[in-house]
Formats: C-alpha cells, sequence, structure tokens
C-alpha cells in the first residue's frame, strides 16, 4: 500500500468524502506539506476503485456548494481491513524505533 | 483562461481516464484555484501532470496488450499464421536490407572512402574505358602529380608457399608500400611494407591477408618473423593486413610490388592504380591535372599518345550497376512480398472484424470511446507485428549466417554481410510500419461502425461492411503478383539463356587445376620442359584422354590478359587500326582437350619455340574483325606494344573466356616459346574424375615434391560459378514471385469465400426464386474475376513502366518480352478463377431452405 492510497483511506475512514474534500483533508491533516495533486488523486482513486478499497456512491451535489454535482468516496469493508493492517504495521514499526531510539517516547 | 489550458494540458492523459475522471479534475482545478496563489498552483499541477500522466498511458497500454493477448489465445490458428506471415516477410526483407545495406550503404572498409580513387587508364579509339595502368606510366604519374597525397599500384601473381608440410599456392598481389597508407590500414600484428623493400635489391618480405593467417596459421602471432620458401625464395612473414586489404585485391598474401624500370616498357598495362586525393582537391580538379599530365607523357612517349586517364571513384569500382540493380530489384521484390502479406493479413483482420463487430458494438453501447477501441485495435494488430517482427529478426540473422556461408565468392565485393545497428533500425521500422500498415484500415473500420445498425440487425448475418475495401485490397495484391511474376519470368529466361549459350568449349569431364613453378628454380626453359614432362607423365595416366595448359582456361583463377593489337595488312577495316584482343599462351593439345574445333590452318607443335618462325593461333572473331571472310593463313599480327610481327598458322574457334554474355575475339601464342607464371593445366578424362585426380598429384609430387596443384576443379564449376550472380537473382526472385502468387491466391479465395458466406441469404433467395446452380457459380466468379482482372491489368502496366530497370541485369530475351507478359497474364488469370472456383462451388450448393430459414 502507498502513502497516498494510506492517507485516502483515512481520509474517507470517517464520513464519505468527494475528490476535493480528499485533498484537503490529507492536505490539513499534514499541516500542508502533502498535497496531491488532481492526477495523483484520480489514478490512486482508480486504482483503488479496482482494487475494491474504495467505492463510489451516487453523485449528488456538494451541499456547501450547491450547483456542482460531485462524485462521493467511501472506505469499503476490505479497505478498512487493509487499513488496518496497514496501521498496525506502522504502529509496530513506530514502537522498534522508538526502542531504537530513533523517534521520541 | 487558465481552466482553458488545464483542460488542454488533461489530454495528456489516456481517454479513459479523462471520460472517468476530467470533470472532476476540472472541479479540483476550479477549487483549487480560489483557494491558492496561481504561481504555487501551477508548479503543483505541472509537477503532478509530469508525474502521473505517463504512469497512466502505460497503465492503458499494458491493459491493451494484455488484452490482445487474450484475443490471440481465443484464436490461436489465426494468430499463429499472422504471426508467422511477419515472422517470414519481416525476415526475408531483413536479410535482403542487410545484403542492401552492407554492399551499398555501408562505407567501404578504408579510411575516408570518398577520396579514395582508382587511377585507370583509358583508350577511346579502342574503346577501353576503364583500363589497368602502364607500370612506366605510372611513374611519370607520380613524379608530376601534386593532386593526391600519394599514389601506389597493385599487381597480380601467384604466390607458392613451401617448407613446412605440403606446399600451398595463393593468390598473391604485389602491393607498392604506399597502398596500405592510401588505404589507412593499419597491421593486425607485426609491420606493413616499408618504402625501400620494392626496390629490386631489397631483403624478401612478405604480409598474410587476416583471413588465411587465422585460417592456415592459426592465427598465431610467433608466425612473425619466421622465414617461408615463397616462390622458392627463404621470406622472411612481417606481418598481417587486416581484411579489407583482401576487399581492395582479392589476394591472400602479399609482396612489395618491385619495379625496375629498366626491363619495363611503356605499352606493358598491367597494374591497378589507387590514390588518395589530398583535404580540398575535387575529382575534377585532380582530373584536369591528370589529363595535362597524360598529354605531356603522351608527347614524349608517342606510343602512348592515345591513352588518357580516368579518375574512377571507388564506389563505381566495387559496386557495378549491375550489382546495385540486382540488389535494388530484390529489396523491391521482398518489399512487394511484404506489402502482400500485408494487405493479406488487413483482409483476414477485416473478415474477423465483421465477426466481432457484435462484441465491439455492445462495447460501444457501454460507453466504450471510439478513439478507445481503435487504440485498442492497433495495439492488437502491433502486438501481432511485434512479435512476427521480432521472430522475423531471429530468422534474418539466420538468413546472413546462410548467406555468408552459402554464397558464391566474388558475387559480393565484400567478403562477409553483417547486421549492425542500421539494419537493426530498419527491421524496427518495418515492424512498425507493417502493424500499422495490416492494422489501421480494420481498426478504422472497426471503431466507425455503424452502432445502431449493428444492433438492430440482431439474428441476422451482418451485411454493413462494404466489400470495396476488400476488393481493392485484393486487386493490389494481384498487381504486386503480375510485377513480380514479369520479372521473376524474365530474370530465369535470362539464366537460362546463359546456359544456353554456345560456350565454343566441351565443359563436361574436364578437370583443370594451376601450376606455379617458383621462377627462382626455373627459368623458362626450364619451366618449357617441366610442363611438357608433366603433361607426357599425365598422357600415360589411365582414364585420361588428352592435356593441355593454358595461361589462362575460360572463366578460370588465371590471369586474363588483353592485349591493343594490330596488323600490317588488314582489309575489313584501314590500316594502322589497334582492336584489343584476349591473348592466352597454350600447349598444342589445348584446343583437344576443350573440345574446341579447328577451322583453318594447323595446331602448334612442340617445335613452335622460341627459335623457330614466331608464330599465333587466333579465334574466328578475330580473323572476322581484321580480315572478313578472307583466308587469313600466312598473315601477320602484332600487339601494338611489341615489334615482333607473329605469323597465322591457324583459326580455332570462338570461346566464351570471362563472361558468359560476351564474346570478345581471342590470340594464341604457343607455350613453347614462352610462359605465364602460373598456368591452367586442363585434364579430358574418360568417366571418373576423382582417381584420376589422386594419380596425377601423385605423379606431380614425383617430379617436383615442391609443386602443390592449387585451384582443382572440373570445368564444369567454373562455368557454372561465372553465372552465379544471375542465378541468384533467378533464384531469388522466383522464390519471392512464388510466395507472392501463394499469398494473393489465398487473398483473393479469402475476400470471395467472405463475400460468398456474406450473401448466403440472398443466393438461397435466387436460388429459391428459380435460378439455375450454373447462374449462381457465374454471378461469384464473375465477382471475383472482376477484382482479378483489374488487379491483372494494373500489374502488366506497372510492369511495362518499371520494365527498363531490369535492362542492364537481363540477358537474351526484351525486358518487354510479349511471351513473358502474356504467360503470366494467363498464369495469374488462371489462378485467380481457381482462387474463385473453390467458393463458387458452395454458393451452388447453398440449400434454399436452410438459407432462408437464417432469416
Amino acid at each position: 500500500m502507498t502513502l497516498t492510497m494510506f492517507h485516502i483511506l483515512v481520509a474517507v475512514a470517517d464520513r464519505e468524502r468527494h475528490g476535493y474534500a480528499i485533498m484537503q483533508d490529507v492536505a490539513s491533516r499534514t499541516d500542508g506539506s502533502l498535497r496531491l495533486g488532481p492526477g495523483t488523486l484520480y489514478g490512486t482513486i482508480k486504482r483503488m476503485l479496482h482494487d475494491g478499497l474504495i467505492e463510489e456512491l451516487d453523485e449528488r451535489p456538494d451541499p456547501e456548494n450547491d450547483d456542482v454535482r460531485r462524485r462521493y468516496y467511501r472506505i469499503t469493508p476490505q479497505g478498512r481491513k487493509a487499513a488496518m493492517a496497514e496501521s498496525a504495521r506502522l504502529a509496530k514499526l513506530l514502537r522498534q524505533a522508538r526502542a531504537t531510539g530513533l523517534a521520541k517516547a | 483562461m487558465f481552466e482553458r489550458l488545464y483542460r488542454r494540458l488533461l489530454r495528456a492523459y489516456p481517454a479513459e481516464f479523462r471520460e472517468e475522471y476530467e470533470a472532476e479534475m476540472l472541479q479540483t482545478y476550479r477549487d483549487r484555484a480560489t483557494d491558492e496563489p496561481a504561481p504555487h498552483l501551477w508548479a503543483d499541477l505541472a509537477l503532478d501532470l509530469i508525474r502521473t500522466a505517463p504512469k497512466e498511458q502505460f497503465a492503458v497500454l499494458l491493459n491493451d496488450i494484455r488484452y490482445a493477448f487474450r484475443m490471440m489465445r481465443k484464436a490461436p490458428l489465426f494468430a499463429s499464421s499472422v504471426i508467422l506471415t511477419v515472422a517470414l516477410g519481416i525476415g526475408a526483407t531483413t536479410a535482403i536490407f542487410t545484403v542492401v545495406n552492407a554492399v551499398i550503404l555501408r562505407p567501404l572498409p578504408f579510411k575516408d572512402p570518398d577520396r579514395l580513387i582508382q587511377v585507370a587508364e583509358k583508350n577511346d579509339k579502342l574503346h577501353l574505358p576503364n583500363f589497368t595502368a602502364s607500370v612506366l606510366n605510372y611513374l611519370s604519374w607520380k613524379e608530376q602529380q601534386r593532386s593526391f597525397e600519394e599514389l601506389g599500384a597493385i599487381g597480380n601473381a601467384s604466390e607458392v608457399f613451401s617448407g613446412r608440410g605440403e606446399p600451398e599456392q595463393f593468390n598473391g598481389s604485389p602491393i607498392s608500400p604506399s597502398v596500405m597508407r592510401i588505404l589507412g590500414l593499419k597491421p593486425i600484428v607485426g609491420r606493413e611494407f616499408q618504402d625501400g623493400e620494392d626496390k629490386p635489391n631489397a631483403a624478401h618480405v612478405v604480409m598474410l591477408d587476416e583471413g588465411v593467417w587465422r585460417s592456415r596459421f592459426g592465427g598465431d602471432a610467433s608466425i612473425i618473423g619466421q622465414t617461408r620458401n615463397v616462390n622458392g625464395v627463404p621470406t622472411e612473414i612481417i606481418g598481417v593486413a587486416p581484411a579489407a586489404l583482401k576487399v581492395m585485391t582479392n589476394s591472400d598474401v602479399f609482396v612489395p610490388l618491385t619495379i625496375d624500370p629498366g626491363r619495363e616498357f611503356r605499352l606493358n598495362h598491367v597494374i591497378l592504380v589507387i590514390g588518395r586525393l589530398k583535404p580540398g582537391v575535387t575529382r575534377q580538379q585532380a582530373q584536369a591535372e591528370m589529363d595535362a599530365i597524360s598529354r605531356g607523357v603522351g608527347q614524349q612517349y608517342p606510343e602512348v599518345k592515345d591513352w588518357g586517364i580516368s579518375l574512377v571513384t571507388f564506389y563505381d569500382t566495387f559496386v557495378t550497376p549491375q550489382l546495385q540493380t540486382a540488389l535494388l530489384v530484390l529489396l523491391a521484390s521482398v518489399g512487394f512480398v511484404l506489402l502482400i502479406a500485408c494487405a493479406n493479413i488487413a483482409n483476414l483482420l477485416l473478415a474477423r472484424a465483421v465477426a466481432r463487430q457484435r462484441e465491439i458494438a455492445v462495447r460501444t453501447a457501454m460507453g466504450a470511446s471510439r478513439s478507445r477501441l481503435l487504440r485498442q485495435m492497433l495495439a492488437e494488430s502491433m502486438t501481432f507485428a511485434v512479435i512476427g517482427g521480432g521472430i522475423g529478426t531471429a530468422l534474418a540473422f539466420a538468413a546472413v549466417r546462410a548467406i555468408n556461408v552459402g554464397l558464391p565468392p566474388n558475387v559480393l565485393p565484400i567478403p562477409q554481410v553483417t547486421i549492425d545497428g542500421t539494419v537493426l533500425a530498419f527491421a524496427g521500422l518495418a515492424t512498425i510500419g507493417t502493424g500499422v500498415l495490416f492494422g489501421v484500415i480494420p481498426a478504422y473500420r472497426l471503431a466507425n461502425a455503424d452502432l445502431n445498425e449493428t444492433l438492430k440487425s440482431v439474428g441476422r448475418a451482418v451485411s454493413g461492411s462494404r466489400p470495396v475495401v476488400r476488393n481493392t485490397l485484393a486487386a493490389a495484391e494481384l498487381a504486386l503478383a503480375t510485377l513480380l511474376l514479369i520479372g521473376a519470368g524474365l530474370l530465369v529466361q535470362t539464366l537460362l539463356q546463359l546456359e544456353r549459350v554456345h560456350l565454343g568449349f566441351d565443359p563436361h569431364n574436364v578437370v583443370t587445376f594451376q601450376l606455379s613453378p617458383p621462377q627462382s628454380r626455373y627459368d623458362t626453359p626450364k619451366a618449357v620442359a617441366l610442363y611438357r614432362r608433366v603433361l607426357d607423365t599425365i598422357r600415360e595416366v589411365p582414364g585420361v584422354k588428352s592435356a593441355g595448359i593454358s595461361s589462362a582456361i575460360p572463366f578460370g583463377a588465371g590471369a586474363y590478359t588483353r592485349t591493343p593489337t594490330t596488323t600490317d595488312n588488314p582489309t575489313a577495316v584501314p590500316p594502322g587500326t589497334a582492336i584489343p584482343i584476349d591473348w592466352r599462351i597454350v600447349s598444342p593439345d589445348y584446343f583437344k582437350t576443350m573440345g574446341m574445333t579447328l577451322i583453318r590452318g594447323r595446331l602448334f607443335t612442340d617445335n613452335d619455340g622460341p627459335t623457330a618462325q614466331q608464330v599465333m593461333i587466333v579465334s574466328h572473331e578475330t580473323a572476322m574483325r581484321f580480315w572478313g571472310s578472307d583466308d587469313v593463313i600466312g598473315r601477320t599480327i602484332r600487339p601494338v606494344a611489341r615489334t615482333t610481327q607473329y605469323t597465322i598458322v591457324g583459326v580455332v574457334s570462338d570461346v566464351r573466356h570471362t563472361n558468359l554474355n560476351q564474346e570478345f575475339p581471342a590470340m594464341y601464342y604457343p607455350s613453347a616459346g614462352r610462359l605465364w607464371p602460373s598456368m591452367d593445366v586442363a585434364v579430358r578424362v574418360d568417366g571418373a574424375a576423382d582417381a584420376v585426380l589422386t594419380a596425377i598429384r601423385q605423379k606431380i609430387h614425383d617430379i617436383d615434391p615442391e609443386l602443390p596443384l592449387a585451384n582443382v576443379r572440373p570445368m564444369e564449376e567454373w562455368v557454372a560459378a561465372s553465372a552465379a550472380q544471375p542465378r541468384l537473382n533467378a533464384l531469388l526472385i522466383a522464390l519471392f514471385a512464388g510466395v507472392a502468387l501463394l499469398l494473393s491466391a489465398l487473398g483473393i479465395y479469402g475476400v470471395i469465400a467472405y463475400s460468398v458466406s456474406q450473401r448466403t441469404r440472398e443466393l438461397g433467395l435466387r436460388m429459391a426464386l428459380g435460378a439455375q446452380r450454373s447462374e449462381v457459380v457465374g454471378l461469384v466468379v464473375r465477382e471475383g474475376m472482376t477484382v482479378g482482372s483489374v488487379g491483372v491489368a494494373i500489374g502488366v502496366v506497372l510492369a511495362l513502366a518499371l520494365s527498363r530497370v531490369l535492362s542492364s541485369i537481363v540477358f537474351g530475351v526484351d525486358v518487354r518480352d510479349p511471351k513473358t507478359f502474356v504467360s503470366v497474364t494467363l498464369t495469374l488469370i488462371a489462378v485467380a478463377l481457381m482462387a474463385c472456383a473453390l467458393p463458387a462451388r458452395r454458393a451452388s450448393r447453398v440449400d434454399p431452405m436452410v438459407a432462408l430459414r437464417e432469416e
């Protein structure tokens, strides 16, 4: 799983979001250091849809911006499982990094 | 405005990605454009585009190729026949191109070959446009010229190596020390000749050709500095010359060309002179200078006043117009075969495309875009092409190896052809071109098929495809096949004419070999005695009918000698006229051995020696040229370069000596009086030659164990070798034409069979309404033959227009030979008829009930 994929899964884990919202969410949670460009974002979304990690909902208007219809995405059970496995892997890695003094406790 | 720019940039992504996400991406852009400063946003967008667009494109390509392979697995027979056709086409085309590249396109293996020149002599009065140079003239040129960095000379000789094991004879060339410098060649090991080593009393040194060094001396560098007997004289091996020197000289060993001006005479034209132009000097400037020098020499020495100088580029020296024409004709032919193959595959794909129209229509209805379908079809045909091209290139490597091994020597001016970057690039381009050519029409047709029509025709045979495209392709195939068959017909007839040429001698049951008694041990009287003894001994061998010697048997490996000759009392030409005549030195029994006939007078005897009257036998052609039908016995003849008058004692039949398609006047000196350094021995045998040869070898070994037999070959083989190039031309083009005929027959069969299958319902209806079987057959055949006759007619017109190209390689038959044109036309019509007959028969068997029930 790539870092971009994991970020997107985190962004759509608790609520369904459209593409720009995913981008904004990732940016805000990384303090603006990771900005997903449109090609990266939708290229990754395409692959995640194909792999069944996320699913697309019906197109519907953005509540904040009524005049545009947008596609919404949310996590699938399979995506949740994959994200949890990845989280566990990262947590374990972080523990090991702490033990060897590479990360603050 | 910026949004439009971004929309434009999004085209970098594949169509299906855009269809899916373009709107979203534009929306994202709009959202961000309100939030972020423009420079920052655009830097971000540009980076994103560069990173992700290629990735998406590649993913789609991979997908298409995967899809193509899936389709291939579904129809393995179809796929393998397409791939095989492409492989054979690309393989053959690439192999022929390899030869064209090596001979015509690739520079000669010398340094700056553009500045290399052959300095030839010419004599307009004698119609000799390109003759070898006179040794003394060469010395005069060397002294006076300023246009060339240097001039060098190459002579001709045979060298006999002995001293270790059996003696061996090699083709040798005496060369000036400057020759290697002029060509820009460096020895592989050891050193080259130095100035001064060509002086009459210099130490004896020899260089070996790279090939001989590797094959006969095991590529052993320690041979340098060793001494071997060369022509009976202890000689030091000083170096090994690169193979390029053999390209220039066709020799295996090299010795310094020694010139002793005191013993030369000015009309002795025996050396090949080459030179390297100084930088900045053009060939025209050099020609002007050499013309002036030649005039000066002519004034000083009146005997050469009719001789001028002709500067010939190395390209013209090496690549004859015949060879160039032959190669380009072969390349075009094999290219046509490839085109026909493309047309055939295109037709196959078209037929299959129609079968897949429903599948495609459904996919289009489900939202697949046209451009996407087009691309997928092209990816499929490209996959076919690339696999076929890959196999084809492998085949070409094998073919090139076969060419290098199997090609008779001297057909090409270079010893080896190799596949290089140019050839690989050619194979790649041909592969891509092939894929596009056979893929684009079916793909385009398919992607533009009318969706509604196709979907509406549920349960019915799809009829929507216009037959025009397929018919055009089939007609084009036939046109090209006609062109090739006519070319093949002309070249095969050329070969037959050459083989039927009246040689003037009987090559059957004659074996030949060459002897070169070293001049250090055999002066002329001793050599004359040696040959007399050798011939007497050979005659005693059981199975030998007769034996003779000649300074050069026809088509053999000996030296071809030609000299301007005149007579004081001609009757058919004005007095003083000189005619170039081939001269040979022969023994009395030579004529009988070769099966030549004495027309008038007598043959030589052993008494025609140096102290007797100087006599000559001339060929019928020589007699005719000087004296017409007058009796020539007792008249005299004289080579222009000499003062001796030779009395004609006999006239013999004409013989083709050097060229199957050309007859040249000849004259013969008796071998009792003079000899050539190496002489050909011809032996007429009675039955098996092998046992006789073994016995002869033993007898000669008994006479002189250091005297090798060189170039041992049946006379028939020498004659056959001289037709090697025409034979190869005829063989290859006949092969290509055969393949073309087969492919185009399949092509027209496919088109008609397909058309019949499409019209089953219509034909059934006709028969239900009372049409006779013969009428249905006529209907189908008429359709096929319309296509066929249009194709053949176009082919004939093309052949008429292009036939002139062949004129330099066709012999004994007109390039617009009506017989060839008519028989090829009839053949093709017959083949087209047969190709139509099968589907027509099937059409006539259509059961009206079954056909109509399909409705």
